[in-house]
């Protein structure tokens, strides 16, 4: 299965915005989609790694060493 | 007394050295181009030399698929065929098979040969470009772990986004095992897990940039699953690894910016995404508190109190009427009683007795308006106004009016 990425969950949270400004959403359904659009931001910011990393360097037995 | 040969026999004999000899059978040869001659047979005849030398060449009119591009004075060439000896000359000469501009000419000419056929190959068709993803976690980098372009890519992809792993496989990127070692590190970063491959060095001579050039690194980038930005050179060095790769930026600091998204633009674009969803959730709650509120109002101006409230009302409305038409009637009778009751009073007889007028009746109580009803000595009573008098006729008399 394709892994989730940020893109996919920008354009879904687009959708999910485009239907909750639609003038005929119900009130129930626009609860759902917010809560859906949260969950979105949710995993956007969870897949978002917030750790400074080292350049890794790749020696001849294929394991990682910092660069 | 030696043996004594014939032309012919030494010629020959000659011959058969030449095509015993395994080397001369397939041999490449480089030189100048001289003395070319395109004979109208479709043959080209013509010398090559260098500083110490010259030997002919001719390249016959079934070989000349060989040949892909016009031969002129002075090219420096490399010949790919046979030696031979012409008997009856008594010459050797090559026989071209093959003839490639040689140095830059030469890899200019294979580069755009190997262009040719990949893209004949649907190697460079816009289908198999993979997209690159706009945000990346783990960066993998094959190039030279030294010189410009890998401190270029590691500082702009560090300056965007520090939080991005970059992974480096050190490279060898110029000379003979540049294509294999090139080759090994897409290999070996395509098991790293890595987002996006940068493969790539900096500028230097076609020479340099050559391995960027070989089939097989055109191969593997092809055939990598993951996206490859290929970053060769400067912006004016177009390598066959360009076409290939699924995007080719100018630089590698190019590279790394196409990569690597501005980690405060990724911040922005949530916040902006967050901020967006809660105006539209605020935006569609007010507007359902305004509904709500329009049709409380709409339901309070509908509802039985109101409707009950309207028809009491009404209802006070109609007893104040009917009050009022039941006095008004009430009014007129009263009032018509009353002129009746001086009608009444005009036409009492006791009225009329007051005023001197009396009510004459006989015995019987019949009142008398007729002479005819009164005989002399008849008992008649009279009825004044205030009591009565019994009174005897003496005598009538007829009065005509």
């Amino acid at each position: 299965m394709k892994k989730q990425t940020l893109e996919d969950a920008f354009l879904q949270l687009e959708t999910v915005i485009e239907r909750l400004e639609a003038e005929d959403i119900s009130l129930e359904d626009s609860f759902k989609a917010y809560s859906e659009g949260m969950e979105l931001l949710q995993f956007c910011n969870a897949s978002i790694d917030r750790v400074e990393k080292k350049v890794l360097k790749m020696n001849e037995d294929g394991e990682l060493d910092e660069f | 007394m030696k043996n004594i040969y014939s032309v012919a026999q030494v010629n020959s004999y000659i011959r058969n050295m030449f095509t015993q000899d395994f080397m001369l059978q397939s041999i490449h040869v480089r030189g100048e181009v001289s003395n070319c001659k395109y004979h109208s047979s479709g043959h080209i005849y013509f010398t090559l030399k260098d500083e110490k030398g010259t030997i002919a060449c001719v390249m016959f009119a079934g070989s000349r698929g060989g040949l892909g591009f016009r031969l002129q004075e002075g090219q420096q060439i490399v010949v790919g065929g046979n030696i031979d000896v012409y008997e009856r000359d008594g010459k050797y000469q090559m026989y071209a098979k093959t003839i490639a501009l040689d140095g830059i000419g030469y890899l200019y000419e294979k580069f755009e040969q190997l262009k040719a056929e990949l893209s004949e190959l649907g190697m460079f068709a816009e289908e198999y470009k993979q997209p690159i993803p706009k945000y990346i976690h783990r960066l993998g980098v094959v190039t030279a772990p030294t010189g410009a372009a890998v401190r270029d890519i590691i500082q702009i992809a560090s300056r965007r986004n520090p939080y991005v792993q970059i992974i480096l496989y050190p490279a060898i990127v110029q000379g003979k095992q540049a294509a294999a070692s090139i080759i090994n590190g897409i290999h070996a970063l395509t098991v790293q897990d890595v987002d996006v491959i940068i493969v790539g060095r900096g500028g230097g001579s076609i020479e340099d940039l050559w391995a960027f050039n070989e089939r097989e690194v055109a191969q593997a980038i092809f055939d990598c699953p993951i996206p490859v930005i290929s970053a060769v050179g400067h912006e004016t060095d177009t390598t066959i690894a360009d076409f290939a790769a699924d995007m080719r930026a100018p630089t590698p600091s190019a590279a790394a910016e196409l990569a690597v998204c501005e980690f405060s633009r990724l911040e922005e674009t949530m916040e902006e995404y967050a901020t967006a969803l809660y105006r539209s959730m605020n935006g569609k709650c007010n507007r359902c508190r305004l509904q709500v509120q329009r049709l409380a109002a709409l339901l309070r101006m509908n509802s039985p109190i109101g409707k009950l409230q309207q028809r009491q009302t009404y209802l006070l409305r109609l007893e104040e009427n009917m009050q009022a038409a039941m006095e008004r009637k009430l009014r007129g009778r009263r009032h018509r009683l009353e002129l009746y009751t001086e009608k009444l009073r005009g036409l009492s007889p006791l009225d009329k007795l007051s005023q001197g007028f009396s009510c004459v009746t006989d015995e019987t109580g019949r009142t008398v308006t007729d002479i005819d009803q009164v005989e002399p000595g008849q008992l008649l009573t009279i009825h004044m106004k205030n009591g009565i008098v019994r009174a005897r006729a003496e005598e009538k008399e007829r009065v005509v009016r």
